[in-house]
């Protein structure tokens, strides 16, 4: 298929390793285990390696199947099957993959729209992965000879597909996802909904039942059988489950209110290293939003809890449960003892801020104003008090698509909503492009320290719309690009 | 503790506003700077800050006030603010023992991290929820005399005594500065001990701010 000789070998060995895998290499046909022994045995292969994949092993190769579009599912359901049968039929697949992705062309990654979502994108989702596997196999197979090596190359490939559509999973992502499709995209996302679909409503049930037999064992207890500190965290936590969007009456219903509640006990039980921390309550509200939005038609101030059975209910809870685990795992550390995680995005926001505008950072400082006074907030709540409640849906899309790199982009986002407000004291609707906008930071340099703290703490964002939404993420995306790769860009 | 020179006050005294979660404090705050009241507020996160500008005894003060999180896990965060704090308000809930029990702690988190001269009003709050009282005025006046503090009960729901329990605070800490001019005057003077001829200001300190006389009448 293609001149080069090593891509030729690739193939041959791809095909014999496959067979002689086929008698005993790969004693398990349960593709999860298998998905991990890939893991296992790519990481250590590759220890060292510049393999595409890498970063993305743990979390983004998850969301095989998440780009939910029918003829995705069944190509990649079908590949797997064939693997179950016999491993050379899979090599045939590769091969084919391999082989479109020779034709490809990677700009057809970057004019990935929405609209490719739901129409069928595959060669062009398959040829970055196996591009840059082949390129690696090749390497390694002139390098090893052996048998385990030839496994390892067909694990490799297997796990390159995986990754690229996580990839390109979350590339889509970023952007926004359609709000019909949020609730199972977020829940691949986080991976806590298996990229297999034909698997996927047996890992939900499994997860689901799971999480009930916490509540069990954890939440419906007596308190005679909770230590001091656990009947404290639950006073905590019952006091902050009503002021959790104690505007949407809908969350104020008694069975919401309990859900949340034994939600966050169960959370903060099974993470003693923080336990509950205020603002966490409000973390757990756009999966409720987005996950009752399945059930649910029209607007969330005409939602009705009639309308949803018990077991509904006790589903969303579970998988707002799993979601908020999923989410906070990547930050552990923002909500232990002295909340060092956030400490130390507040202190790159500042460094940020210092290079990307000089004077407005100048001004802050001879006034007196520390970053922790208004943006320990904004890490700790991840934004959710900063902006209008429902732009949050569309913002958690670009943070879920973020996955392990989140906390890193919140301080881009964070700089971007902090340098590119417009015209604040303009009562009149606030436009990106009208002409008479002035940029915040000019503003900011009038502010005394009194003026500032308070505005900081209350961002005009209430009539926010997407557009405005839309302007700080592409701004931040854009900083993150210039910034984050070159640590000396303006850092003098 | 003065960011900037304002021609517009005498003083500028920062006031911290501590206690348990849901006690309050927030909407005290709101009531006291802006006369608002807020059924769905939530909860604070970090610290909050607002301003208030008011007369004490002729002079303009301005209050600089930093309203804290309750919750613990926030303490290593908020007792940063503690410093430079001239004034400390002090709130319970009237209707959870468990917050005026806990406000030893938070006397003990203010010897720890504050100024030892910082002036602590302790307030009760929730005073119109007398259905549901768990813990009488009588207790709260004994604890506060025992230790020193001034005492209220306050309602920010009703705005009852809100007014007065920082009107109470900034004219101690106003007396008390004032009287620290005056000794260190009279100390430059006749370099013996400070006289005693400050001591009456600080009893007739609840009339002094008369600027407000309704905030009882609730």
């Amino acid at each position: 298929m293609r001149s080069n000789g090593g891509e030729e070998s690739t193939r041959k060995d791809v095909t014999s390793g496959g067979s002689g895998s086929g008698a005993g290499g790969i004693p398990s046909p349960n593709p999860e285990w298998r998905f991990n022994q890939t893991l296992r045995n790519v990481q250590g292969l590759l220890k060292g390696r510049s393999f595409p994949g890498k970063v993305l092993l743990t979390r983004k190769s998850e969301p095989l199947n998440a780009l939910a579009s029918p003829t995705h599912s069944r190509e990649m359901e079908r590949s797997y099957s064939s693997n179950d049968r016999g491993n050379d039929q899979t090599t045939n697949s590769f091969e084919a993959e391999a082989q479109s992705s020779g034709r490809a062309n990677n700009a057809n990654l970057q004019k990935t729209s929405i609209s490719s979502l739901t129409t069928s994108s595959t060669p062009p989702d398959a040829q970055g992965s196996v591009t840059g596997a082949r390129a690696t196999d090749s390497a390694r197979v002139a390098k090893f000879g052996n048998e385990l090596s030839r496994q390892a190359v067909i694990l490799a490939f297997e796990l390159a597909i995986y990754c690229i559509y996580a990839e390109k999973l979350r590339e889509l992502s970023w952007s926004g996802v359609p709000p019909y499709m949020r609730p199972n995209i977020w829940r691949l996302l986080l991976g806590y909904a298996p990229p297999n679909s034909d698997r996927r409503e047996g890992v939900l049930a499994r997860k689901r039942l799971e999480y009930v037999e916490c509540v069990a064992q954890y939440y419906d207890i007596p308190d005679s059988e909770r230590s001091d500190d656990e009947i404290n965290m639950l006073r905590q936590i019952s006091v902050d489950c009503p002021r959790t969007v104690p505007d949407v009456t809908f969350f104020q219903h008694a069975q919401i209110q309990k859900s949340l509640e034994r939600i966050l006990y169960t959370w903060a039980i099974r993470h003693p290293a923080s336990g509950y921390v205020q603002g966490i309550n409000d973390l757990v509200t756009p999966f409720l939003i987005v996950f009752l939005s399945e059930h649910l038609n029209g607007s969330m101030e005409s939602w009705s809890i009639s309308d949803l059975s018990p077991q509904i209910i006790s589903n969303i809870e579970a998988d707002c449960y799993w979601c908020l685990s999923k989410l906070l795992d990547g930050m552990q550390d923002h909500y232990t003892f002295a909340q060092p995680g956030i400490q130390r995005l507040v202190f790159r926001l500042r460094e940020l801020v210092r290079r990307i505008d000089e004077p407005v950072s100048r001004h802050m400082e001879e006034e007196g104003l520390e970053f922790l006074q208004f943006a320990f907030r904004w890490f700790n709540c991840l934004l959710i008090r900063e902006i209008p409640f429902h732009l949050v849906t569309r913002l958690w899309d670009t943070y879920l698509a973020e996955g392990d790199s989140l906390p890193d982009f919140l301080v881009y986002i964070s700089a971007s909503l902090l340098l590119t407000i417009f015209n604040i004291h303009s009562s009149k609707k606030i436009k990106a492009d009208s002409s008479d906008c002035v940029p915040w930071s000019e503003k900011l340099q009038k502010f005394d320290f009194q003026e500032m703290v308070m505005f900081l703490q209350h961002l005009p964002t209430e009539d926010w719309t997407h557009d405005e939404l839309e302007m700080v993420l592409s701004r931040a995306f854009m900083w993150h690009t210039m910034f984050s790769s070159s640590p000396s860009h303006l850092a003098s | 503790m003065a960011h900037r020179v304002d021609h517009e006050y005498d003083y500028l005294f920062k006031i911290v506003l501590i206690g348990d979660s849901g006690v309050g404090k927030s909407n005290i705050l709101s009531r006291f700077t802006r006369n608002e009241f807020s059924l769905d507020s939530k909860s604070t996160i970090g610290v909050e800050f607002a301003t208030k500008t008011l007369q004490i005894e002729a002079k303009t003060v301005k209050a600089q006030i930093w309203d804290t999180a309750g919750q613990e896990r926030y303490r290593a965060i908020t007792s940063a603010y503690y410093r430079g704090a001239v004034g400390a308000l002090l709130v319970y809930d009237i209707t959870k023992k468990q917050t005026f029990d806990n406000v030893q702690r938070w006397l003990r988190e203010l010897r720890d991290h504050a100024d030892s001269n910082i002036v602590i009003m302790m307030a009760g709050n929730k005073s119109d929820l007398t259905h549901l009282r768990a813990v009488s005025e009588n207790d709260g006046q004994e604890f506060a005399e025992k230790e020193g503090l001034s005492f209220l009960e306050t309602s920010a729901l009703e705005s009852h005594n809100v007014e007065k329990a920082f009107q109470t605070v900034l004219t101690e800490i106003y007396h008390i500065i004032n009287k620290k001019a005056l000794a260190a005057q009279e100390a430059a003077r006749n370099s013996g001990p400070p006289g005693q001829g400050t001591t009456i200001h600080v009893v007739d300190s609840s009339d002094a701010g008369s600027s407000k006389s309704s905030c009882c009448s609730s």
